[in-house]
């Protein structure tokens, strides 16, 4: 009877094995082609999650197995190793995670391929395109510059969130200690939040800017303390990011590319607004955390010092959030809390709250092959579809996809989801022209010596306008 | 058969030996050397961006025009010329230091030659990295340090002396034990004798150092001035990761301004044009040093 049993148990296991073997075989012969699609990446959160949702989830159809590889590049240096690969001509990847300022430059290149014929072509791309939000369709997709011609879909939207400490802003004691001393509240609440304006931090820095050993919310500070803090260095656009949603907040403009060859520089980005915006800027960094004064208080650098505890808020890209509410990266996962950036204030009472659009489309490139644009065209779909939206946001991505984001449910995905949401119609995007890197670089050179107390907001604006003129002038797109 | 015998016997022939074993080498230098150096010196001479599609356009000498009017690399050459001189001048004092020193025998010698030779044998990225940390204000050790003083974080990097300073003492830290591996190998080839026979005259120790030691170090030393100051010169890893070329443009060398202009900028045969300025500087550099050298055999001999 043991035996017989025995006998029965190998011989189901072996049809099963059987099984698994002759299913492999019929989908390995039934998909007898293999197309990879290779991406450049910048390694972060948002596109490693892409690889590996693709890898359990992406549902392969029809004889062609479709393979997505990301080729994660570290984003200090992600610009410069994607230029160097289109401009060897390597042709080395199909799809690339490209920021939209770096449009203009590849397009003008010839690299990056434009898809109104695909997208006219097929109401499923269509359907896609009505659905995007109009500021992020216009910021991710358009070249020149809020025209008709397309070139990107949105692999990650982003704007700035503030992310703050509640065991600090909403401790009682240092509530009353705060009231008593500026006789205001100290900001607690999404709702507390909404009515706080960037003066309001030179008030709660002062305040929250604490010795280690001092008391902060009942216990010891093991480290020195202080309050808010942005983006202030000098590599790639981390202080321009900030800057530039100072200037707009005030009233202020950067050299409009949508409005050439009648608009200029000269005046526009030394105007007095602009430099009233910027001395503001450089007036609110003094009171916050020194590393700016090397530099370096990069994007990463900004989130390091808030995951170690060391800064009570930031105010950073929504992309950076996951690692905040993870506890093995975080001393403060449990307890941060989300809302919009402080705005500025208007005569009239309201609150500006104009910000540099953040987040990447990704483009194809000029090369592919018939096979290969059709493969880029599912993942397409299927990363932009309604399910694997939500995955990505409940995973720490973002969607700008109206359907999406105005769906039931939407803010509770992510604690951060709300004031991302209501975010979303104050941004604008900077320069998409291919000459956007040299005015980018400059610019935060000038930035910099500004930042680090070289020289003051009018010579830094004036410098950067003459640049700007000059070689806008030298191109053509400025007459 | 008899062809390919022909053919190895014409190439074994005696006569041609010789040129047909250095001729692989001729050819990879030509490949890899000689035709990218001509072809960037011609572009020197083009408008051409490496990213549009439009063609090269011949320009004469409007890029090397260009270049020299703008005020950027004149910086460039100045913050290069100070981190040279500051770099170098300590590498030579400290290396010379470092090598009397280990020109004498003590215990352990060996084991501690070891560790101060190891920085020269360390990546430039590993080094810059070293040093980014070792500034950083929050946790970095120099800040701690001072901190323990005075309560407050210490930012070098923050102002342009302190970047400046930062640089050199990154660079100097790295290559003072070359410097010091070429002195002591002048040191320890001077002739016993010659110091026996100045102990026997009584002579002082710093007349033994003038007439005896540093004579025959004088020529490496030199040797070590010329490679320091042409690698110094070139300096672009160290600066880029530690401070970027900040704050501001305040430690941005011409390797770091030819970098950007060809490699973020994009413009290709400005970068180019940069370029050969920069090799006619290290040329110069290079023969004035060679010219020295020969001056001083001419009045040993």
């Amino acid at each position: 009877m043991g035996g017989k049993m025995l006998n029965l148990a190998k011989k189901t296991f072996l049809a099963f094995l059987a099984s698994i073997v002759l299913s492999i075989g019929v989908s390995k012969a039934v998909q007898s082609k293999t197309v990879e699609i290779i991406m450049a990446a910048p390694d972060w959160p948002p596109t490693r999650f892409m690889q590996e949702y693709f890898n359990s989830n992406f549902p392969q159809s029809g004889d062609t197995e479709i393979k997505l590889t990301l080729d994660f590049i570290p984003w200090d240096t992600f610009y410069t190793n994607v230029a160097a690969s289109l401009t060897s001509g390597e042709e080395k990847y199909s799809m690339i995670v490209s920021d939209s300022q770096w449009l203009g430059a590849f397009i003008e290149g010839g690299y990056f391929q434009k898809l109104n014929k695909y997208i006219d072509a097929d109401p499923e791309l269509q359907a896609i395109f009505d659905d995007m939000h109009q500021g992020y369709k216009e910021g991710y997709t358009t070249y020149p510059y809020k025209s008709e011609n397309y070139y990107g879909f949105p692999q990650f939207p982003d704007n700035y969130v503030n992310f703050y400490r509640t065991d600090i802003f909403c401790n009682p004691d240092e509530n009353a200690a705060f009231r008593a001393k500026y006789g205001k509240k100290l900001p607690c609440t999404y709702a507390d939040w909404e009515v706080t304006v960037w003066d309001d931090i030179f008030d709660i820095n002062e305040f929250l800017t604490r010795k280690k050993g001092e008391m902060m919310a009942g216990k010891p500070l093991e480290d020195d303390m202080f309050g808010v803090t942005y983006q202030a260095g000098k590599a790639y656009d981390f202080s321009s990011m900030q800057i530039n949603g100072f200037f707009w907040q005030y009233g202020g403009d950067i050299w409009r590319e949508d409005q050439q060859p009648n608009a200029q520089a000269v005046g526009v980005v030394n105007s007095d607004i602009n430099v009233e915006a910027l001395t503001k800027y450089l007036d609110l960094l003094a009171t916050m955390h020194p590393s700016h004064k090397t530099g370096g208080m990069g994007i990463f650098e900004m989130q390091a010092l808030y995951l170690e505890g060391k800064i009570a808020s930031m105010i950073n890209w929504v992309g950076l959030g996951a690692p905040v509410v993870d506890p093995s990266l975080s001393k403060v996962y449990d307890i941060t809390g989300y809302a919009r950036q402080p705005g500025t204030m208007q005569a009239d009472g309201t609150i500006s709250r104009w910000a540099n659009l953040g987040g990447q489309p990704f483009v194809m490139t000029t090369w592919m092959t018939d096979e290969e644009i059709d493969a880029s065209f599912k993942i397409i779909k299927w990363w932009l579809s309604f399910d694997t939206q939500i995955a990505a946001v409940k995973a720490g991505g973002q969607s700008c996809m109206k359907s999406i984001i105005y769906s039931d449910g939407y803010n509770a995905l992510a604690p951060w989801n709300a004031a991302y949401v209501a975010s979303m119609d104050w941004q604008k995007d900077v320069w998409h022209i291919p000459e956007f890197f040299e005015l980018l670089t400059q610019q935060q050179e000038e930035f910099d010596k500004a930042i680090t107390g070289q020289q003051d907001a009018k010579t830094t604006l004036d410098n950067i306008a003459e640049f700007q003129q000059e070689l806008l002038e030298e191109v053509g797109r400025i007459e | 058969m008899n062809n390919n015998s022909g053919f190895l016997a014409w190439v074994m022939d005696p006569k041609r030996r010789g040129p047909m074993l250095i001729a692989p080498a001729i050819i990879v230098l030509l490949l890899i050397n000689i035709v990218p150096l001509m072809w960037s010196f011609g572009l020197s001479f083009f408008k051409y961006r490496a990213n549009t599609l439009k063609p090269p356009k011949f320009s004469w000498f409007y890029n090397y025009e260009k270049v020299v009017q703008k005020e950027g690399i004149w910086e460039a050459l100045q913050t290069t010329a100070i981190i040279v001189a500051g770099s170098v001048g300590v590498q030579m004092v400290l290396g010379f230091l470092l090598a009397l020193l280990f020109a004498k025998k003590f215990p352990l010698r060996r084991i501690l030659l070891m560790f101060v030779l190891t920085p020269m044998m360390l990546s430039n990225v590993a080094v810059a990295i070293y040093f980014k940390l070792f500034y950083e204000p929050e946790f970095g050790l120099l800040s701690q340090f001072v901190q323990s003083f005075t309560g407050e974080m210490y930012v070098l990097l923050a102002t342009p002396a302190g970047a400046l300073i930062g640089v050199i003492v990154a660079d100097a830290w790295q290559w003072t034990p070359f410097v010091m591996l070429l002195v002591l190998a002048g040191l320890v080839s001077v002739p016993k004798h010659l110091y026996e026979a100045a102990e026997i005259d009584r002579m002082s120790w710093w007349r033994t150092f003038t007439t005896i030691t540093f004579p025959y170090v004088r020529s490496l030393l030199l040797l070590a001035v010329l490679f320091r100051t042409i690698e110094t010169f070139k300096i672009f890893d160290l600066v880029f990761i530690l401070t970027n070329g900040g704050p501001g443009t305040a430690t941005e060398t011409i390797g770091v301004l030819v970098y950007r202009t060809a490699f973020q900028f994009f413009r290709t045969s400005s970068s180019a044009a940069m370029g050969y300025i920069l090799l006619f500087a290290v040329i110069v550099l290079t023969s004035l040093y060679l010219y020295v050298i020969k001056q001083r055999e001419s009045e040993e001999m």
